[in-house]
């Protein structure tokens, strides 16, 4: 990105304080313009990373912290949303994941042969409508994202909710596209398996059929 | 009547194929020739057009109700920031 004096600042020697703030109000206002829209994404992305609320916005502070202090490295045109959840994606490793130190996470290998269609197809008789879909709470939905070990929960996240790529996805968490593509099998699985267990719960929906 | 898809003896190779696909093509991530064969598929088999409606379903559920606000003191407390940034 080359960097562009506003007019008002042609008259100031480069490198001469004026100059410098003017460059700096500049970065601010196109910082404010075009990052600060996607705040709320970004808070409710970190919510759920963080599956906590003061987590949750240290790790946007200091996500959009570390966004203005590299903002001159975003190339302009490209794509700014990616770029952002990059950031984020590196601040949380950095602010919570590291401190953990937990295991290689993994789901079973059973969760593959689970699906939620397949099991209210057995106990109903019938196609299931996706109207049953909209009974889920808000909070039940999130608590079976919750629910799922954190880079499974984090490719369903930048999948399903935010729209990225296969492709974005693995630039996003530094991950091969194959990688992306098994957590997001697994990580859709056993987000199905976790809601099938709400609905039962709660009598929704029928235990298996006595044969 | 109509088959359910979880019913797999009576599904045909046809649809354990659109099946496998389903996910990738739900993603927008499949060929153009692959897409085109599980579209043309999809046109004809009532029970898979009812399962990629479901499975759809499923990825707007997820979509729609994570959606959460920023507190407004996150906002403020971004604004200072950003003030002790540019000034420093």
């Amino acid at each position: 990105m080359s960097e562009t004096p506003s007019a008002d600042g042609r008259g100031a020697e480069p490198g001469s304080p004026v100059r410098r703030e003017l460059a700096d109000a500049d970065r601010r206002a196109r910082f404010e313009a075009e990052v600060l829209p996607h705040l709320d994404r970004l808070y409710s992305a970190a919510l759920r990373y963080t599956r906590d609320a003061t987590d949750a916005e240290d790790l946007v502070q200091e996500t959009v912290a570390k966004a203005y202090r590299s903002f001159h490295q975003y190339r302009e045109g490209t794509n700014l949303k990616a770029w952002l959840y990059r950031v984020l994606h590196t601040t949380y490793i950095s602010m919570y994941r590291k401190a953990q130190r937990r295991p290689q996470e993994s789901l079973q290998d059973e969760i593959d042969d689970f699906s939620f269609y397949d099991e209210l197809s057995r106990t109903t008789g019938s196609s299931p409508e996706r109207e049953v879909l909209d009974t889920f709470t808000a909070d039940e939905v999130k608590q079976a994202l919750a629910e799922l070990p954190d880079t499974f929960r984090e490719a369903v996240y930048l999948a399903d909710v935010e729209g990225f790529s296969y492709k974005e996805i693995a630039q996003i968490m530094d991950t091969p596209v194959g990688t992306v593509m098994s957590r997001l099998h697994r990580g859709r699985k056993s987000l199905q398996q976790a809601l099938h267990s709400y609905a039962r719960g709660r009598g929704l929906i029928d235990g298996p059929r006595e044969a | 009547m109509t088959v359910a898809p979880g019913d797999r003896a009576q599904c045909s190779d046809e649809c354990r194929e659109a099946l496998r696909r389903l996910g990738a093509f739900l993603d927008g991530e499949l060929g153009a020739v692959t897409r085109s064969r599980l579209e043309h598929h999809l046109a004809e088999c009532e029970p898979c057009t009812d399962r990629r409606a479901f499975e759809e379903g499923f990825r707007e559920l997820v979509r729609r109700r994570c959606v959460d606000e920023a507190p407004p003191a996150l906002r403020a407390r971004i604004m200072a920031q950003l003030d002790e940034l540019t000034a420093g």
